[in-house]
């Protein structure tokens, strides 16, 4: 007897629990093999991109963080970074000691929330809790800092808005005192978990030998064993100030990945202590720039990049000599993973690893279609 | 490196790290494959667009980065604004292909060689590609959406301040 | 035989010590989170001081911003007899009204709780204070 097995459509999302964010992958399946994959975008779309061409400078840095969501800061630091390169301002070494503490802290509590992602894709829904929660204490901090937990809109072309508050920096050593405690739970129920090791060894692999040329970014490339980090080969702010570094392991699977973030926390958590050590205690937080109509760019152009959490992160800027913004083009690390490696790794791979490889890879849509 | 490219381009430095040279479009793949085989540019990062309405161009930058992640070179292609074509990458660099699918839908430009040209981010969209500088944002949103009742009664400071003055006057001269 | 990986089975089972543990949960509302100064909730203005300068409606980035004319002067400096009121269903609270107010009589206080069954009411005019 013959069985006519023929391939199904489905799409996998935009509404599914073990999506980082709103999108959906088309998925053609043979059985519950997959034989076709291909990623749609567009449920995020605001237009920040026109959005800017119509604001001035100072009312365009207030939408700017808004880009991405689990991660705000990148976006307002390549920003600042962006506008203080073409109008020529330079800013203050404590102002650079504060955007870096800053953003280290935007990086931890992205990774803690991959934490919740990567656990609830596989079913392990008891790290999810617990990391919100530690989550939920860095963004206690931010609340403190600058005013809001999400959304912070501090740092500013020219310098930082507020300045630190009485007793901060008492109250962020003691809050990395806490996540050096939790640490040792994370690693007992989540990464020396044998199921979570069978679920993800040999899932997801990566071609080493294309990585680099592809343009793959962030721990897609460490996680293969290629050490690059845009902190350590292109440093910006206090980065060569800093002792750290840079975790890589090989494999180029999911566990692979998800043991260079492990590492990443522990890195975060080192690169904060300096920080509070060494944080000037005198110096301008801000310098004077000019009221926002009057604030003109010159005609020219700049591309300037992070590390995010997920990685390197750009931004094409273009000036054209009046006070508004010709043109300001967003790359984040997701545009090359969701579309030209995750259509790549799924072919062949069972269902129920989709989300498993989503999460790992670190695709997140807000940043693909601004 | 770069002094060895600059025998053949005129390289501009912009900043420590960041690298400028201006080509025609006719040249851009033979100077892409030259540049990715004879130096260290191996990778590209990102393919920016800017539209300049004034002088009637698209200002393309193609941004190479180095396998040590450390240096960018951003080589950039004017192209008319009328009828804009370019050759495709797809066979140099596989993830040109997403970026030249959003420029198209943005911009309006047609990458020859590349068959995934189809809707990137705007579904059904039946305007003009809305990144275009002719494209007037404000005056779509007043032609398809109803703005809220109950703010009608905003004033207009400067109006207020001259009628208040001209009041004032008035007053005191009837009272003298 | 094959390797079983003894570490890894037996070390989840140690979450089981959590059961002993208080919960991280705040009983909402009948215990309340302190919110820090400096938080950026709803809009006051000091009705003194304010003079009327529209300032506020000029940066804003969403035009949420309205000046309407104010019944009984309280500030003799008001050149134009206005005052503000912000459209809460526009306001993103970026806080740059408040940066660039001459006199700084619009600020933010830590109120950050309305809730109202008409959709047409988020026309806020901040409280005098």
């Amino acid at each position: 007897m013959q069985t006519n097995r023929e391939l199904i459509k489905i799409f996998h999302g935009p509404q599914h629990p073990g999506i980082t964010g709103n999108m959906s992958v088309e998925l053609d399946l043979l059985g519950e093999t997959i034989k076709e994959a291909k990623t749609h975008v567009g449920y995020l779309h605001r237009g920040f991109e026109k959005l800017i061409e119509r604001r001035t400078i100072i009312q365009a840095f207030t939408i700017v963080c808004r880009i991405c969501v689990p991660e705000p800061d990148p976006n307002e630091e390549n920003f600042a970074r962006a506008i203080e390169n073409l109008a020529g301002i330079e800013i203050s070494q404590k102002a650079k000691y504060i955007r870096t503490m800053v953003l280290e802290m935007a990086r931890l509590a992205s990774l803690m929330l991959w934490m919740g992602g990567q656990s609830g894709s596989i079913g392990l829904g008891t790290i999810g809790q617990w990391s919100i929660y530690d989550r939920d204490l860095i963004l206690d901090l931010f609340e403190e800092l600058t005013g809001g937990r999400v959304y912070h809109m501090y740092i500013y072309p020219g310098g930082v808005r507020r300045e630190l508050p009485i007793g901060f920096l008492d109250k962020l050593s003691q809050l990395l005192d806490h996540l050096e405690k939790r640490l040792p739970l994370y690693d007992n129920v989540f990464f020396e978990n044998s199921t979570f090791k069978k679920r993800a060894i040999g899932v997801g692999v990566v071609n080493k030998d294309e990585a680099l040329k592809n343009g793959y970014v962030g721990q897609v490339l460490r996680g293969c064993g290629i050490k690059r980090d845009v902190r350590r080969d292109n440093p910006y702010l206090v980065y060569d100030n800093l002792d750290f570094e840079i975790p890589t392991f090989e494999g180029c699977d999911v566990y692979a990945r998800a043991m260079v973030r492990r590492q990443e926390i522990r890195e975060s958590i080192k690169i904060l202590r300096q920080i509070v050590e060494q944080m000037p205690t005198d110096g301008k937080i801000m310098q004077k720039i000019p009221k926002h109509r009057k604030f003109k760019i010159p005609k020219d152009d700049t591309f300037v990049s992070v590390e995010s959490a997920r990685g390197e992160y750009g931004f094409y800027m273009a000036g054209d000599g009046s006070e508004k913004i010709r043109r300001m083009q967003v790359k984040g690390p997701s545009l090359i993973h969701g579309f030209t490696l995750l259509e790549k790794l799924l072919i062949d791979e069972e269902l129920s690893n989709v989300a498993l490889i989503m999460n790992s890879l670190g695709i997140c849509p807000p940043e693909i279609e601004r | 490196m770069i002094s060895s490219l600059k025998k053949y381009y005129e390289i501009e430095k912009k900043r420590d790290t960041l690298f400028k040279t201006h080509i025609e479009k006719e040249e851009l793949l033979k100077t892409i494959d030259f540049i990715t085989i004879n130096s260290n540019f191996m990778t590209l990062s990102q393919i920016a667009c800017a539209d300049w309405i004034e002088d009637e161009v698209f200002t393309l930058n193609y941004i190479l980065t180095t396998d040590r992640r450390d240096k960018n070179l951003m080589i950039e292609v004017n192209i008319p604004r009328v009828d804009s074509k370019l050759p495709t990458l797809l066979n140099i660099f596989p993830q040109s292909e997403v970026m030249e699918r959003d420029l198209h839908e943005m911009y309006g430009i047609d990458f020859i060689g590349n068959s995934t040209l189809y809707d990137f981010v705007l579904e059904d969209w039946k305007e003009i590609p809305p990144l275009r500088r002719e494209f007037d944002t404000l005056e779509y949103v007043n032609k398809h959406f109803n703005f809220r009742i109950g703010r009608e009664d905003n004033r207009d400071v400067k109006v207020e301040i001259k009628r208040r003055r001209a009041e004032a006057k008035r007053l005191k001269n009837a009272n003298k | 035989m094959k390797d079983i990986d003894i570490k890894g089975v037996i070390s989840p089972f140690s979450a089981i010590a959590k059961l002993f543990e208080q919960p991280n949960t705040i009983c909402y509302p009948a215990e309340k989170k302190s919110v820090p100064k400096g938080y950026r909730g709803f809009h006051t203005n000091t009705l003194t001081s304010c003079i009327g300068c529209a300032n506020c409606q000029d940066v804003c980035m969403n035009n949420a911003i309205d000046m309407i004319p104010i019944e009984e002067d309280k500030n003799p400096k008001n050149s134009s007899g206005c005052i503000p009121r912000i459209d809460y269903g526009r306001c993103c609270w970026c806080s740059l009204c408040t940066d660039v107010c001459p006199p700084s009589s619009l600020k933010l206080e830590e109120d950050c709780i309305f809730a109202t069954d008409d959709s047409n009411n988020f026309l806020y005019m901040p409280k005098d204070k």
